[in-house]
């Protein structure tokens, strides 16, 4: 199928928070709550529409144990957004994020669009990190927020989404070097070099859309 | 998962089990005989191994071809001395968050109260115990588990102890330095078996990390179909390390060596077709036979290993002399 750019993302964070669960629903729209471990990396596709432009997400999910971490850093190269995910029901991942964060922000081309996930809100009874805190520690370090479910599927293609509109907003306005194909994105197709002109026409259109 | 693997084995002919029950004896005498064939006939052994271990005596086998038993009857008390020490509680955490996560279709651990996830639970906290220094790492569950399927708890525990003693210890330290180091290895023989692969990948960029790591890690036992993975744990545990180099140079070469950038335009494509290998291609025989023509021995191994460590200390020299003038 043809598309007019492709963005690659990748998931990160603690074990157990749901990375693997969030990438299945946005992928094939459903839940798995018995699955192998991710050991390595998982991966999956997803075509979405954003300003009438077909956009095909390729998402890599990682390993979340701290031993990983060293195989991870390579999937980093060429990332245009991170997912980065702590699970609402477990401080610690919370606690976490600022050495996920720190990681990221070496490893990976300086424009990537990081959105902050705090997953499992489902399981409002066993939260352990309030909401605020999460939109607090996202405002401080300057990343996208939102609260998700994976099993619920709450919340679950906003995340994707809103980080595919601000990446496509950083395109229109000349942040990524989209010629560059280390930043994770690629045109498609749709978007022959003839296109192009035509597509940089819009940019007064692409300006306009803000998210969350 | 389980429906497809017994769609695998197929009904044996008379002729078939009489080949069975003869196997049978000769691995019976075998392992009634170990302490003599494992010194003196290791090729019998071998040989014998990568025609396929039977079923009924893989238990027996596997328990004495990594040499757990010696521990075991070394140590004969340990195994419940160690479930009785204290064991930290973030690494019990990190245990119990991963113990539904094995095999989950196996009918054995899908139950979070049933003996396949306690067994497990028992084997990886005493590992802990054991090796206070590795603590856990998540490439122990896996394998942990395939041994449950064979055996004891007990016996379970001495085989991940010799697996990380004799085989694949590095797999399981805190920065998994071995699987880079064999990472690189990989490539090395990939392009000299399968160079039109090997420029598939380089062009692509394609980190070795990215496809052999959960095959190496787990010893293929999330990668092939369920007949073939207990053949190639056959093997593995006789001939070690290099049937993994085997196996995975057998899988990327039958699997992209026809492929072009038309075919795998990106990456992204490239690894689908190495995280989605056609069944068809890895059957018990297909592979057994696949690996044939690969004539890697210890001694390339250990040679590459050197290669490979001298080039990773020059490069972290480089880094450092990088670091300091600022």
């Amino acid at each position: 199928m043809s598309y007019a750019y492709l963005f690659k993302y990748i998931i990160i964070g603690d074990t157990g928070v749901g990375k693997s669960c969030l990438l299945l629903q946005f992928t094939d729209k459903r839940f798995q709550p018995v699955h192998d471990l991710t050991i390595g990396v998982e991966f999956g596709a997803r075509m979405i529409t954003i300003q009438n432009k077909q956009i095909k997400l390729q998402i890599w999910d990682t390993a979340g144990q701290e031993a990983f971490r060293s195989i991870t850093r390579s999937y980093y190269r060429g990332a245009a957004g991170a997912l980065l995910v702590y699970d609402i029901t477990r401080r610690e991942t919370f606690n976490h994020l600022t050495t996920w964060l720190e990681d990221a922000r070496q490893h990976s081309n300086s424009s990537m669009v990081i959105m902050l996930i705090g997953n499992k809100c489902d399981l409002e009874s066993r939260r352990e990190v309030r909401r605020e805190e999460g939109e607090a520690f996202a405002r401080e370090h300057g990343l996208i927020f939102m609260e998700t479910s994976a099993k619920t599927a709450a919340n679950v293609e906003e995340a994707f989404i809103n980080t595919a509109q601000e990446i496509f907003d950083k395109i229109q306005e000349g942040v990524f070097d989209i010629n560059n194909e280390a930043n994770g994105i690629k045109i498609g197709p749709q978007l022959s070099p003839s296109n192009q002109k035509s597509s940089s026409g819009n940019q007064a259109l692409g300006t306009g859309g803000g998210c969350c | 998962r389980n429906q497809d693997q017994d769609d695998d084995y197929e009904t044996p002919s008379i002729l078939d089990l009489k080949m069975l029950r003869l196997k049978e004896r000769k691995w019976l005498q075998m392992l009634n005989n170990w302490r003599y064939y494992i010194n003196f006939k290791w090729e019998k052994i071998r040989n014998r191994c990568r025609k396929g271990i039977p079923h009924s005596l893989r238990s027996q086998a596997w328990f004495h071809l990594c040499g757990a038993h010696l521990q075991k009857n070394r140590f004969p008390n340990l195994y419940e001395e160690l479930l009785r020490k204290n064991v930290s509680n973030d690494i019990l955490d990190d245990i119990c968050k991963d113990l539904h996560r094995q095999f989950p279709n196996h009918e054995m651990f899908a139950d979070p109260n049933g003996t396949g996830q306690t067994d497990l639970y028992n084997v990886l906290k005493a590992f802990a115990a054991y090796r206070p220094t590795m603590g856990y790492c998540q490439a122990q569950a896996p394998i942990a588990a395939v041994f449950l399927m064979h055996m004891p708890a007990e016996r379970a525990f001495w085989c991940l102890v010799a697996l990380s003693r004799y085989y694949i210890g590095g797999y399981f330290e805190q920065n998994l330095k071995d699987i880079r180091i064999h990472g690189q290895m990989f490539v090395t023989f990939l392009k000299k078996y399968s160079p039109s692969s090997y420029h598939l990948l380089k062009r692509q960029n394609i980190e070795p990390e990215i496809y052999m790591t959960e095959w190496f890690m787990c010893i293929y036992s999330r990668s092939l179909p369920w007949p073939s993975v207990l053949r190639v744990w056959d093997m593995f545990l006789c001939e070690g390390l290099t049937i993994l180099f085997k196996v995975g140079l057998y899988l990327v070469d039958s699997t992209l060596k026809n492929e072009t950038t038309k075919t795998c335009p990106t990456m992204f494509e490239t690894c689908q077709k190495l995280r989605n290998i056609p069944k068809s291609l890895v059957t018990e025989n297909l592979l057994i036979n696949g690996i044939k023509r690969f004539e890697l021995k210890d001694l390339d191994l250990l040679k590459e290993h050197k290669h490979q460590m001298k080039k990773l200390q020059k490069l972290t020299k480089k880094q450092q002399q990088q670091q300091q003038p600022k």
